[in-house]
């Protein structure tokens, strides 16, 4: 049989790209508005504060604006108050995590108990939660103001204090000020997450642990804690580098005062950004914070990447 | 829309910006109906930076802008309000960023920075053929001096005093004061005054902010002290240290004053007044109209500072100046407007309004200052009035905030002793002498 009219196979005309590679391509151009957005208000502001750090630039001294390669980080290694700024911010991070964590477990377990009202109780808890910072900051100074303060009148009256005790004031009671208000603030976000965990522990485990005879202490112990272990680390990680940047609270109770107490390395920054306008020290500030929260941020992706492949 | 709401959202809210005013101030002078003028076209608007502390001064600035609006046609002004927190850090970025006001308030102590930043107009040919230019007293003219150029009109003047409670004296028995009085007098009237089971205390000393270290400084001047001699720092002498001890002390170890001191700036210490809790302490004038709403005009008195030991006393003058901008948009508009605010009556309503003093000698005799006891503490301090010497160099200006005032602040609680105080401050000044 002659060949001529038999069909031919003819193969198509390849496209340039194969279906995976476009597949892969608009994936990518989905994500090109998140890109642009992020870096555009993230990427390139840390950027330009990497930049920023090493010149000299002080706004008010437009004449000596210039290159100083590392000359402000090695001012900073020499600034006495940017070493008690860092220790300060390890006590206020330290201070007011730990304490924001013990309260609000216990505010948890409470909650997770049942009781006629406690819809209205887990709202009200939030409520600290809820209030912005800067009207919490107010507030407290209102209540600890020395001479005519809440705090005081309560504790005079009930005689527990014989003077007036200058809270923000004092130096050596400035710091734990502050964070009794953080503390304060921060609870609920604790309660929250972990009543939220207790929530998710089944019910079985306590019923068989009752069974075998275990009191509340080891059911305790062995259920409940190793259950809520991720939500603690999510949450107290979470909680560590929030506190770390939270300068409103400090920065408008004591201003970083009396004598730096309470000055912390984000009170700090800001202090020199817009009270010395020195900008090229400010972001040296800045990215010195940065590097230390990433220390931190890499610590933490290792505990919870743990943490994923158990859960 | 409904028909029966014949204003327009704008309207509405000029209307209701308008009766705020009228009832803010309360004043018959700002009755006047608020007519728009018509502009020239194209006309550049003049921007003028003003910042605002209280609801008080907005409705006033506002007030006067509408007035000088009202009277010319030739441009119009309006107002930028500005947190005064941030009024500093606005205008700089401002500065840096090519884009100032045309204008703005200013005090005295920043013009200079701006100046080294190439920012101001100078104004010194300008104020020569200025009609009120020999009315102003020569002091107020070296607020706003710098190197010999003249950069600002000096607003409203003043210069620190001591707020006394007459009717907790004559409660206590306390003779009031002769007005050259000493140290002595002030730290026995200080004991006097105190008195824990009533939770008052007699001196309301500043701990923050820049004043903290000013007011600290009159206190040295009058030990015989100097900031800077032949140029030099010299802040940390031996007159400097014992002076500042002294005043130190009247927290420290005479307990005279709020345990709130190291953190207690000009509004806890107004409000430490005029709550009842202090019965003395050292401001401008700026507070005088409120602590008549706070205690009562008759219930206080302002005095001259004490004289020290050295048998000298000091009182630092300073000016709220109005302050024009080289790359301004409307640089003759700016000039027109502030010329015009330091005409009697606007000048006159500012300062009567706000409690400070007029720089210009015609105004500052009127009765309404020179009669008023609220004020006589300030006036009878003019003749030994200074310039701030802080005003020395722009480099200053921050580093008292940033610097100086942990420090004052260490030395307040103790860390410091006032010797080690004053040296650190010494090197903190001489590293930015500019």
């Amino acid at each position: 049989m002659a060949p001529s009219d038999a069909t031919v196979a003819v193969a198509l005309p390849r496209s340039l790209s194969s279906r995976r590679a476009r597949e892969l391509m608009t994936g990518y151009l989905y994500l090109v508005p998140v890109a642009i957005a992020l870096g555009g208000t993230i990427v390139v502001p840390i950027l330009k504060a990497m930049h920023m750090s090493l010149f000299n630039y002080v706004l008010i001294k437009p004449q000596e604006y210039g290159f100083v390669g590392l000359g402000n980080y090695t001012r900073l290694l020499g600034d006495e108050t940017f070493w008690l700024t860092l220790w300060n911010s390890f006590v206020w991070v330290f201070g007011s995590v730990s304490l924001q964590f013990l309260g609000g477990f216990a505010a948890a377990l409470l909650l997770h108990q049942s009781f006629r009202g406690r819809a209205v109780v887990r709202t009200v808890t939030l409520l600290p939660w809820i209030v912005p910072g800067v009207v919490v900051a107010l507030v407290w100074e209102w209540l600890y103001q020395p001479n005519y303060g809440v705090i005081n009148d309560v504790l005079l009256r009930t005689g527990v204090l014989r003077d007036r005790v200058a809270w923000l004031s004092d130096p050596g009671l400035a710091m734990p000020a502050v964070i009794a208000t953080n503390v304060w603030r921060g609870v609920p976000f604790f309660a929250i997450m972990l009543l939220a965990g207790l929530q998710a522990i089944p019910e079985d485990l306590y019923e068989a642990a009752r069974v075998d005879g275990a009191p509340v202490t080891r059911r305790f112990w062995h259920i409940t804690l190793p259950l809520l272990r991720p939500i603690i680390i999510v949450a107290t990680a979470t909680r560590v580098i929030w506190t770390f940047n939270y300068a409103d609270l400090i920065f408008v109770m004591t201003g970083g005062g009396p004598a730096n107490a309470t000055q912390i390395t984000s009170t700090y920054t800001l202090l020199m950004a817009y009270a010395n306008l020195d900008f090229g020290y400010a972001a040296t500030l800045s990215v010195v914070l940065l590097v230390i929260m990433l220390v931190f941020t890499v610590l933490y992706l290792r505990v919870t990447r743990g943490i994923e492949s158990v859960t | 829309m409904d028909d029966r709401w014949a204003l327009s959202r704008r309207q509405l809210l000029r209307t209701m910006a308008g009766a705020g005013v009228v009832a803010a101030a309360d004043l018959a002078w700002w009755e006047e109906p608020l007519v728009r003028p018509g502009r020239a076209w194209g006309a550049q608007p003049v921007r003028f930076q003003f910042s605002v502390p209280e609801p008080k001064r907005t409705a006033l600035v506002e007030s006067l802008a509408q007035r000088f609006n009202q009277a010319q046609k030739d441009f119009e002004v309006k107002v930028e309000f500005v947190p005064q927190a941030q009024a500093r850090q606005k205008l700089v970025t401002s500065i840096a960023a090519n884009n100032p006001p045309d204008c703005c308030q200013v005090w005295d102590n920043w013009v200079g920075e701006f100046e080294g930043m190439g920012a101001v107009e100078d104004l010194t040919s300008r104020v020569r053929d200025w009609k009120h230019g020999k009315d102003v007293t020569p002091i107020a003219w070296q607020t706003v001096t710098v190197k010999g150029k003249i950069l600002s009109f000096p607003w409203v003047v003043t210069n620190d005093g001591v707020y006394w409670r007459t009717d907790r004296a004559r409660e206590y028995g306390i003779t009031p004061p002769r007005e050259d009085w000493t140290w002595d007098e002030f730290r026995a009237a200080a004991k006097a005054f105190t008195k824990l089971d009533k939770n008052q205390y007699g001196f309301g000393m500043r701990g923050q902010g820049t004043w903290a270290i000013l007011y600290a400084t009159e206190f040295m001047y009058a030990n015989g002290a100097q900031v800077l001699k032949d140029g030099k720092v010299a802040v940390n002498s031996k007159e400097a240290v014992e002076g500042l001890e002294w005043y130190l002390d009247l927290f420290r170890k005479d307990k005279v004053c709020p345990p709130s001191v190291p953190t207690d700036g000009w509004r806890g210490i107004v409000e430490g007044f005029g709550r009842g809790v202090t019965n003395m302490y050292i401001h401008n004038s700026g507070s005088s109209e409120e602590q008549k709403d706070f205690v009562g005009a008759p219930n206080f008195a302002t005095l001259p500072l004490p004289i020290g030991p050295a048998k000298k006393r000091t009182s630092f003058y300073f000016s709220e100046t109005l302050t024009a901008f080289r790359n301004g948009k409307n640089r003759e508009g700016a000039w027109r407007f502030m010329a015009w605010l330091m005409d009697d009556e606007p000048n006159f309503m500012y300062c009567k309004t706000l409690g400070l003093l007029p720089a210009r000698k015609t105004l500052a005799d009127r009765p309404e200052f020179a009669k008023d006891p609220a004020y006589a503490g300030f006036i009878r301090s003019f003749p030994f009035s200074i310039v701030s010497p802080y005003l020395a160099h722009a480099g200053w200006g921050g580093k008292l905030d940033s610097e100086g005032v942990p420090l004052f602040q260490q030395a307040l609680v103790g860390k410091l002793t006032a010797r080690e105080f004053l040296d650190k401050f010494a090197d903190v000044l001489a590293k930015n002498m500019t």
